[in-house]
């Protein structure tokens, strides 16, 4: 079943910018997906008129089924929730534990409901441990975790985030997106990701969309989307650096590869195709 | 700057850190009262040492305590010569500035004295309540002394946004400074200005964000808040003594007084 299905959408700011021009974007039940695209090219104007924040000018967004004008607040923050890029956008009560409670709260659960809520959320984002400490004791990686455990804590069906691993370093990047791989095999949560962030997204990701000026560049698995240079190149992204190698590999040296690898696994097992068993190091006896 | 607003000492384990911010906040309040409808100055003055010491006893740096009642005390210094000039008949001494006349009156100083005093040991105890519970935990007790929510709700948002803005305002003045914003007098002036400025549009900026993350997790205009867990007997027990001590060196000032 969709759980989102955005067709033909448009958006225009105040200023008469127009930020979207006839999206079409859609969501299955536990999928994960990115949305793709440079500075500007509409990511958070998509993912903020799929949780309402924004009202699209034409179009129509569905969520479960139901169009998002007809869900009341209370059902809307219950099926999509959303991370923000800052944590410090999101994070306004004074200790981890009251933050994480302020939406289970709002839903008027019964405090015993609330406080368990806050304990699984936590615990699924590894800060069990945060509960009691103040807001502004925590670094910007225990930040990011919080901010994503408060809005588990709602319980929505469809976690969308906005630019979840910019300002973490390189492991704090990959423990994010391993935790959110985590959450969506194991709760079942759709996750929906806005990043230009190309490196770690062909492990994860499901599906792409490529967004460029307000449009749906391309759609597909990483590796329909990555083997299109050009369009890449045409929405100001670039390929994995480890795509990228064997791209000009295979471009200007001729070396025989088919296709074109995103992850380091793909790319290993394909240079040692081409390597003669002797050439491999004694130590692991040629092993592949 | 930091260290002004730093709360790092309420979350460090101690006796006092323990104690239910309730009882906390009633005692503090209890002492306040005596302090500020003292007859003499040995109760507030008691109550700025005591204060002073238990912060020691707790190793807080009194170089922070320094800080906090830094403000208060030019003020209490302005209130007693104001006082002492202005105020009552007895002179005590005098003094010519060009075609003016400064008389120092006994009353006067024996009033500002006691006004010092009052606020001085007033401040103390405020200052103490601060390193001894976690402002998220004041606030839970001030629900309890039947605080409105709308105010609640502000004080706790101020609270967590102090910090927030606080580093925004660092980070553009050390920008500022590795741009030699600070050079000169006239720099300084400038660059603080736009640092002022750049604040109140980011917090502006930033309360938008806010609203916007509230109520995508339900906000409806009232901030929900989590029951008070029961009182324990070894609070109400505190509870009591200390009381009683405040009630008793009140009485005790009283009584002397008469």
């Amino acid at each position: 079943m969709r759980e989102l299905d955005v067709t033909n959408v448009r958006f225009a700011y105040e200023d008469g910018t127009e930020a979207l021009r006839g999206v079409d974007f859609h969501c299955e039940n536990g999928e994960f997906i990115a949305v793709l695209g440079s500075n500007g090219s509409g990511k958070t104007t998509l993912i903020h008129l799929i949780v309402g924040l924004l009202k699209a000018k034409s179009g129509e967004i569905r969520i479960g089924g139901r169009r998002i004008e007809d869900l009341s607040a209370e059902e809307l923050t219950q099926r999509v929730g959303l991370v923000f890029q800052n944590p410090g956008d999101q994070l306004f009560a004074a200790t981890v534990g009251e933050d994480c409670a302020f939406g289970p709260r709002n839903l008027s659960l019964p405090e015993e409901e609330v406080q368990r809520r806050v304990s699984e959320a936590l615990s699924a984002v590894q800060a069990l441990q945060l509960r009691d400490r103040a807001i502004h004791h925590l670094s910007f990686g225990e930040q990011k975790r919080v901010s994503l455990a408060g809005v588990m804590a709602m319980r929505p069906s469809v976690l969308i985030l906005d630019e979840p691993t910019a300002g973490l370093d390189p492991a704090g990047e990959a423990q994010m997106l391993h935790l959110l791989k985590r959450l969506n095999r194991d709760e079942g949560m759709a996750v929906v990701l806005a990043t230009h962030s190309v490196d770690m997204l062909p492990l994860f990701a499901d599906r792409i969309y490529v967004l460029d000026g307000g449009r749906v560049l391309q759609a597909g698995p990483s590796e329909e989307i990555f083997c299109q240079q050009e369009m890449i190149v045409r929405a100001k992204l670039r390929l994995p650096y480890v795509s990228r190698l064997m791209y000009e590999m295979k471009r200007h040296d001729g070396v025989p590869i088919d296709g074109l690898p995103l992850t380091i696994g793909e790319a290993r097992a394909q240079l040692l195709e081409l390597i003669p068993k002797e050439m491999l190091g004694a130590e692991n006896g040629g092993k592949r | 700057m930091f260290e002004l607003f730093s709360d790092i000492f309420t979350y460090r384990e101690n006796a006092l850190t323990r104690i239910d911010p309730r009882v906390t906040l009633a005692i503090a309040l209890g002492a306040l009262a005596a302090v500020v409808t003292s007859e003499g100055v040995v109760l507030p003055l008691a109550a700025l040492a005591l204060c002073l010491g238990g912060a020691a006893a707790l190793r807080i740096p009194l170089r922070l305590a320094a800080l906090r009642l830094a403000a208060p005390l030019a003020i209490v210094a302005v209130l007693i010569v104001l006082k002492g000039f202005l105020t009552g008949q007895t002179p005590l001494f005098a003094f010519t500035i060009g075609t003016w006349t400064f008389t120092a009156k006994a009353e006067g100083f024996r009033e500002g004295g006691l006004l010092g005093a009052r606020v001085l040991g007033a401040l103390a105890v405020v200052f103490f309540l601060s390193v001894v519970t976690p402002a998220h935990r004041i606030f839970q007790a001030l629900r309890r002394f039947g605080l409105s929510r709308d105010w609640l709700e502000i004080a706790i948002l101020m609270y967590r946004y102090i910090f927030v803005l606080m580093d925004r305002a660092a980070a553009l003045a050390a920008a500022q400074r590795l741009r030699l914003g600070y050079g000169t007098p006239r720099r300084a002036l400038a660059s603080s200005a736009t640092l002022a400025g750049a604040t109140i549009l980011r917090s502006i900026d930033q309360a938008g964000q806010t609203h916007a993350a509230m109520r995508l997790r339900g906000y409806r205009g009232a901030m929900p808040f989590g029951p008070l867990p029961a009182l324990q007997r070894r609070d109400r027990w505190i509870l009591i003594l200390a009381l009683g001590l405040i009630s008793a060196a009140r009485l005790a000032e009283w009584g002397a007084g008469r």
